[in-house]
């Protein structure tokens, strides 16, 4: 039987602030717990060391402004690096699956990135799948985000592409940030459907989101039927995080992940440091080594005070319903949009980076292909926190584009190049892997 | 005058150094029996010609336990494992004499859940009932707090006066449960025979008259004072080839990158040396396909020897990992590896005609040229010898990295030199230094390296500290050692740093290294914020300070 991999990167010389969530003391005592558990020892673990990932490996994912150098540190380096080796350990048949304990997070970074939102500047299970596409020729991914906040970056960097199935539980976007991750999130016009959003009811317990896994996302993931599980597996959703208010448990994350049995894991949020973190770390390398988690238990575990309300119960099966016919219509939705006149699907929408404090303002034009599901546009611009002002254009080719969008697209390059209006252009060609960045005020230009 | 005496699984070496010179060696073949009739045998030896009263320090390597653990004669010992929460019970069966209490500590030294006394009343029957004698207790977490172990021992020797009791917190104060469970257990199994074995050399050398200071060597190529041994027998395992790479240092003594490789009849050892410096096995000795707490070097054995055999199965040469007599060279009857080596690089090692007609009764069997021959074998035992030790460097640069700048700066291993050890190096390792580019070192002393790094290596010690400023309290090991901060406002990594030396000072004397006290590091400076909401609650600080492997100050080194 092959091991499990562990990629265990508690970054602890690396934090937002002093006393930001997203400080050092963060995985400190999951470190203390899983080194004194053993657990790397035995022979159903392999410990893996990070790695470092390239300015490339980002620029496949996302439009760094002005650069990625701006937007990263060595940090970010190391944490999406480090799911790059557990994506290699992966593919080359080492590992049965893989957890990556990293810190800095991603999942809240979209495919623009100005600044940090949601602790997050770059999106690390993206630079993941993207990178995975490329080296392994990988195409259908689904992503399960389990954090208690709405993975709104991961959903917005594929909300055009019917090939990934990202589905979010997370607590109820008007109680929690990012305010996101509603029922009608369903994906674009021509990806219609593998987006799916479960917003839960505060207080929601283990019956609860076990019970939306069991009957939503499990039946998804068995007609979808991706090459690749991703958890992106947030540790918020537990009892006694500082930041949300739910009432998940070790046992229920473990539980979780035996049965969803993804095979790669990504750590997202989590800030219960001392409460949460070491169980639900030690339950999920358990429950996807296959080790028996039944004496696993936070000392302040009370089941008793754990129970479901039987309205909250009714309240998301109606949701679960809803959600998989919502999944099940998708190729119809998606026939009927295609047989549209338009050239191009534009939407207008606005962007808060909390962490940054950065207002972005955004136009996006999906092309509406008939024989593909199209490329992306992206007219950004914002006031960073140094008061620089940047407007860009970007351009996004995705790897299941027809040549005749690929083509179209990398002639918007052409075109944009010298364009006063955009501090900078930027083309991201997935097929060719080749990333550009036009700085029109100079008039020079970098390629990836 | 300064006595090394290295006891190998063969034989057992002996040398005496002084003034720069290996003035006296001896050899004598090991009776696995009775070590102590080995040494004994040895140092008579070495006396023979020399003035006792000259002798100012003994060293011994032995494998009285590593025997001991290798083949389960230790008394029986029960192990009574406090697990808390986490992996299940059976992950920590490392006694057919295992008994569980419930009870937890956590990370932080909380009491999270007490002992059960009537569980603890009926493990005591069960361990008397069955005649056992000697428990080891270890908690999960016990060396952050260990009122539970000692609630336990406390229970047990008070109904039960005859029972030896060894506490995990005293054994192995670093974290991770089953390596101080498994460190503790072997040291409660091998204590008996351990302590016995010192109470003979005691007697024997007073018996001699010899007042000379004893010590052993360690697996982390250090000295430490026979008689505070006693309650560290796991200490004295694989002291073999820590006696042979601090050898290999001491007759190289520089600070280059290297491998010393250690090629004996049928097994070679090979352990790297990084700046001067031999590498750490990084998860601990290795007992029994168990993890340890013990510190030791990394060490890579192969079956591949001198005296390997050589065959030819299918038409192809093969080596095989056995040994079927000496080399044809030395009168053996079938051809080893040393004569495929002499035959093809021309060595002249014993009689060369013996071993040409050797391989030819082989090779024309085969219908091959002994050229041939020769050529296949030297190729199949660099390339397993390289191997070996490619993936000991990859290893070592693979090691996992928890920090920003360590990953950033990420080591390569670059290879100086390799030192050759034992009697068939001189035969293989020019050859193996040629096809990885690097220069092959010998001395003269090569072939009792072992001994000599016994006699001339300096004691060693490694101290950890963890402070917790929020509860005030501090725990250090060796010792298990806890206390209690009066003043945590304003406590800083200096005073961690300084609370840590202080402690390493008072073992040093203690041990009779405060000399070296003075050339002790620290390794790890950690210390951590702890923020509850938006304030600051207190600090946690890990500090490790070492005095690392190192030569008497006596030795200046050998001369060529």
């Amino acid at each position: 039987m092959k091991p499990t991999g562990i990629m265990f990167f508690p970054a602890f010389d690396w934090a937002i602030s002093p006393t930001h969530p997203e400080r050092e003391e963060r995985l400190l005592y999951t470190r203390d717990q899983i080194f004194e558990e053993g657990i790397m020892d035995l022979p159903q673990i392999k410990e893996y060391q990070p790695g470092l990932a390239s300015f490339k490996d980002i620029a496949r994912v996302h439009f760094c402004v002005p650069d990625v150098k701006a937007q990263i540190t060595e940090a970010h380096l190391v944490s999406s690096g480090c799911t790059l080796v557990m994506a290699d350990a992966f593919m080359q048949g080492e590992i049965k699956n893989g957890f990556a304990i990293i810190r800095p997070p991603g999942h809240h970074s979209m495919s623009v990135s100005h600044g940090n939102r949601g602790f997050c500047n770059i999106n690390n299970e993206a630079i993941m799948i993207e990178y995975l596409r490329q080296k392994y020729g990988i195409k259908k991914v689904a992503i399960v985000d389990t954090d208690v906040h709405h993975g709104d970056g991961t959903q917005e960097i594929y909300y055009h592409d019917p090939d990934v199935l990202f589905i979010s539980f997370h607590q109820d976007g008007r109680t929690l940030y990012p305010g996101s991750g509603f029922m009608d999130e369903l994906g674009g016009p021509l990806a219609y459907g593998t987006t799916i959003n479960l917003p839960l009811a505060p207080n929601t317990t283990d019956t609860g989101i076990l019970y939306a896994l069991d009957n939503l996302i499990l039946p998804l993931l068995d007609e979808f039927k991706p090459e690749i599980i991703i958890n992106s597996a947030g540790q918020d959703n537990h009892y006694s995080d500082p930041l949300a208010s739910m009432r998940f448990s070790a046992q229920g994350y473990a539980k979780l992940n035996a049965r969803l049995a993804p095979d790669i894991a990504v750590l997202e949020g989590g800030y219960s440091v001392e409460t949460a973190l070491p169980y639900v770390n030690m339950g999920i390398i358990m429950a996807m080594a296959g080790i028996d988690f039944s004496n696993l238990r936070e000392p302040d575990y009370r089941p008793e005070k754990m129970k479901e309300s039987p309205n909250n119960l009714e309240y998301i099966k109606k949701m679960v319903t809803q959600q998989l016919n919502a999944f099940r219509q998708r190729h119809e939705v998606i026939a009927k949009n295609r047989k549209t006149k338009e050239r191009f699907y534009t939407t207008n929408k606005q962007i808060f980076y909390d962490t940054d404090y950065i207002n972005e303002q955004q136009k996006v034009q999906l092309r509406l292909c008939p024989d593909c599901a199209g490329f992306r546009l992206i007219d950004s611009s914002a006031y960073h926190h140094d008061g620089t002002h940047y407007r860009v254009y970007c351009i996004s080719i995705p790897h299941n584009a027809c040549s005749n969008c690929q083509a179209e697209g990398r002639s918007y390059y052409g075109d944009m190049t010298g364009n006063k209006l955009y501090d900078f252009v930027y083309l991201q060609d997935r097929i060719s892997d080749e990333y550009r960045s036009m700085d029109n005020r100079k008039g020079t230009e970098k390629v990836l | 005058m300064l006595i090394g005496i290295d006891v190998g699984g063969t034989y057992t070496d002996g040398v005496i150094f002084d003034q720069g010179e290996v003035i006296t060696t001896a050899k004598v073949p090991t009776d696995e029996k009775n070590i102590k009739a080995s040494v004994l045998q040895i140092l008579d030896e070495l006396l023979a010609q020399q003035d006792k009263d000259k002798i100012t320090r003994i060293v011994l390597s032995t494998t009285v336990v590593t025997n001991l653990l290798a083949t389960g004669r230790g008394e029986r010992t029960a192990i009574v494992l406090i697990p808390g929460y986490g992996l299940p019970a059976h992950s920590y069966n490392i006694s057919k004499d295992s008994f569980f209490l419930d009870g937890s500590i956590d990370f932080r030294g909380r009491e999270i859940d007490p002992l059960d006394k009537s569980q603890l009343q009926a493990v005591g029957e069960e361990i008397n009932k069955a005649g056992i004698k000697r428990v080891a207790i270890v908690g999960k977490f016990s060396h952050r707090n260990n009122n539970l172990e000692r609630q336990a021992a406390d229970y047990l020797q008070k109904r039960y006066p005859e029972l030896e009791v060894f506490l995990g917190y005293e054994i192995a104060g670093k974290l991770n449960f089953p390596r101080r469970a498994a460190t503790t257990y072997y040291t409660a199994l091998t204590s008996k025979e351990w302590n016995s074995f010192v109470d003979e050399i005691n007697e024997a050398l007073a018996a001699r008259q010899i007042t000379s200071e004893v010590h052993i060597l360690k697996a982390d190529g250090g000295t430490l004072p026979i008689n505070l041994s006693r309650n560290m027998p796991c200490e004295t395992v694989f002291s073999g080839p820590a006696a042979s790479t601090m050898g290999a240092l001491a007759l190289s003594r520089d600070k280059s990158n290297a491998v010393v490789i250690d090629i004996g009849g049928t097994t070679t050892d090979i352990a790297l040396i990084i700046e001067g410096v031999p590498l750490y096995a990084s998860k601990g000795a290795r007992i029994n396909e168990r993890y340890t707490h013990v510190n030791a070097f990394a060490v890579r054995s192969i079956a591949l020897g001198g005296d390997s055999s050589i065959s030819i199965s299918a038409g192809q040469p093969e080596v095989e990992p056995i040994r079927k007599g000496a080399a044809a060279c030395f009168g053996g009857s079938n051809p080893t590896v040393t004569d495929a080596f002499n035959c093809q690089f021309n060595l002249n090692i014993g009689d060369s005609t013996l071993s040409a007609v050797a391989l030819d009764r082989l090779s024309s069997a085969a219908g091959l040229k002994r050229e041939e021959l020769c050529s296949k074998v030297v190729a199949i035992v660099i390339k397993r010898l390289r191997n070996l030790i490619e993936n000991m460097f990859k290893e070592w640069e693979n090691e996992p990295a928890y920090k920003v700048w360590e990953v950033v700066n990420k080591r390569k291993f670059r290879l100086d030199k390799i030192i050759g050890i034992g009697a068939a190096s001189r035969a293989i390792i020019p050859e193996l230094a040629r096809d990885m580019q690097v220069e092959a070192y010998f001395h003269r002393y090569s072939d009792v390296a072992n001994a000599l790094g016994a006699a001339v290596a300096r004691p060693t010690l490694t101290v950890n500290l963890h402070v917790d400023t929020q509860t005030r309290q501090y725990q250090l090991d060796p010792g298990g050692v806890s206390g209690h901060l009066d003043k945590v406002h304003n406590f800083q990594l200096k005073d961690a740093k300084q609370l840590a030396r202080n402690y390493l000072e008072r073992i040093g004397a203690e041990r009779g290294m405060s000399s070296y006290v003075k050339e002790s590091s620290f390794f790890l400076e950690e210390q951590f914020n702890m923020i509850r909401g938006w304030n600051s609650i207190g600090k946690l600080f890990d500090v490790g300070i070492q005095i690392t492997p190192g030569f008497v100050e006596e030795f200046k080194g050998v001369k060529e």
